[in-house]
């Protein structure tokens, strides 16, 4: 017999007894459907893989990395906390460290570290209790900052704040990490990672962390715009596939002329001549809410398997 | 032993679910009914649909069945429809015949409570 913690409380787990099941008797209300471990349902994150892995059987490579584990099929042997799978967790300040325009529209923000978390999750940043927005991180947990890169919406009131009040030395509130596009790979597998507008944060992010880790197989971005002034880190993405053999970029615009790296061209169309077979790809499509869901279908149909397929939905200020 | 078994279990369900999903998202007779935003949790439902209909481990009743479609007023095109990408599916897999025919047969097991008759 051991104990499982959940939401602050222990309950007991009997010997033989699932995670699941310690908890529904203790009157605890926990999604689940088909016991068998097959739906899903009942998926969890532990604070340490090891009392969960035999509870891992199914779930992609992402949700390993993640130690999300199926409550249904976990009879741990020692104690362990667990979660429901993306529990936003407690606030904290941080402060502001930097703030740098990256173009007419874009800002980047670097807060202090002190953050456990993958390249490509999310954040809350908060003004007040009022007023919060998601934000991607663009850095490394290496990196001696956090990054993040918001678009100012003149008639957004938070990226209006970060845009015309906030400053280096202020401080505001963190809740996080929070998602799940993040680098899960094998070395030797194809990376693309499709990016609109500051969709480029996450994908920055994943980027570099797979070139840390290793990866050997080639990873193409492109990055999607109107026109080149929409298009922030150019140097440093060129740069980035100077250094690398197996990196190349290209920006995809709707306007402008076409140059080295740059193509004119629909995006949907593009991706459906450039990359028609994504059997065996993995795919980060990061942006907004009708461009990843476009992708997503077309890359799926064009061979992709749905668990090589991460996302990050950004929700423009004010349509939640 | 169930065809889940003589077919490889759990790895076969996982080789035969994007192949299918993909079937009956680009199928206009049934697309409606898969095309959701979360294509992970259309996905795990396809695979627990999978694992069902090869004999496999889950705890599904007949009235789990009925009252999970009941409100989508299917028809008997729907089903036909379903149980053809699933055909297509396991052809292109090289399913032996015999374990195809098994399969359509628990299929049709649960026909009447997926069409709510």
């Amino acid at each position: 017999m051991t104990v499982v913690t959940y939401e602050g409380a222990q309950f007991p787990v009997a010997d033989g007894e699932t995670v699941l099941d310690a908890l529904l008797r203790a009157g605890q209300v926990v999604p689940y459907g088909c016991r068998a471990g097959v739906c899903h349902s009942c998926m969890m994150s532990a604070d340490d893989a090891a009392p969960v892995r035999q509870a891992q059987a199914g779930l992609s490579d992402t949700q390993k990395a993640l130690n999300y584990f199926l409550s249904c099929q976990c009879q741990p042997a020692s104690p362990l906390e667990v979660k429901v799978v993306n529990a936003v967790g407690e606030k904290k300040l941080v402060e502001v460290l930097e703030k740098t325009a990256l173009s007419d529209t874009v800002y980047r923000l670097r807060l202090a570290p002190g953050l456990s978390y993958r390249p490509g999750q999310y954040v809350n940043l908060s003004r007040d209790a009022k007023l919060s927005r998601s934000y991607s991180l663009a850095s490394l947990p290496t990196d001696p900052w956090l990054e993040f890169h918001i678009r100012h919406y003149p008639d957004g009131a938070f990226s209006s704040w970060i845009a015309n009040e906030l400053n280096a030395g202020d401080t505001l509130e963190l809740q996080g990490p929070l998602g799940h596009c993040i680098y899960a790979a094998e070395a030797n597998q194809p990376l693309l990672l499709l990016g609109t507008g500051t969709g480029l944060a996450p994908l920055w992010g994943i980027a570099r962390e797979a070139l840390a880790q290793g990866h050997t197989a080639p990873i193409t971005l492109v990055i999607s715009g109107r026109s080149l002034d929409d298009c922030y880190y150019r140097e440093e993405l060129l740069a980035l596939a100077a250094a690398h053999d197996n990196v190349t970029v290209t920006w995809v615009l709707q306007e402008g002329e076409a140059a080295v790296q740059v193509e004119v061209a629909d995006i949907y169309q593009y991706c459906k001549e450039r990359f028609p077979e994504l059997n065996g790809y993995k795919i980060y499509l990061c942006g907004a809410k009708t461009f990843v869901n476009k992708l997503r279908k077309q890359c799926f149909f064009a061979g992709a398997a749905v668990r090589d397929i991460s996302t990050d939905v950004f929700l423009q200020a004010g349509s939640l | 032993m169930s065809v889940y078994e003589k077919i490889g279990g759990d790895g076969a369900v996982e080789a035969a679910v994007d192949i299918f999903y993909r079937k009956v998202l680009m199928d206009d007779r049934i697309s409606d009914f898969f095309d959701t935003v979360d294509m992970d949790r259309q996905r795990a439902k396809q695979k627990a649909f999978l694992t069902m209909a090869f004999g496999g481990p889950n705890n599904y009743t007949g009235k789990d069945m009925r009252e999970g479609h009941k409100h989508l007023n299917l028809t008997e095109e729907h089903f036909n429809a379903v149980a053809e990408n699933l055909i297509a599916t396991l052809q292109e897999l090289s399913v032996p015949q015999e374990y195809i025919d098994e399969i359509v047969g628990i299929c049709l097991s649960v026909k009447d409570d997926v069409l709510n008759k």
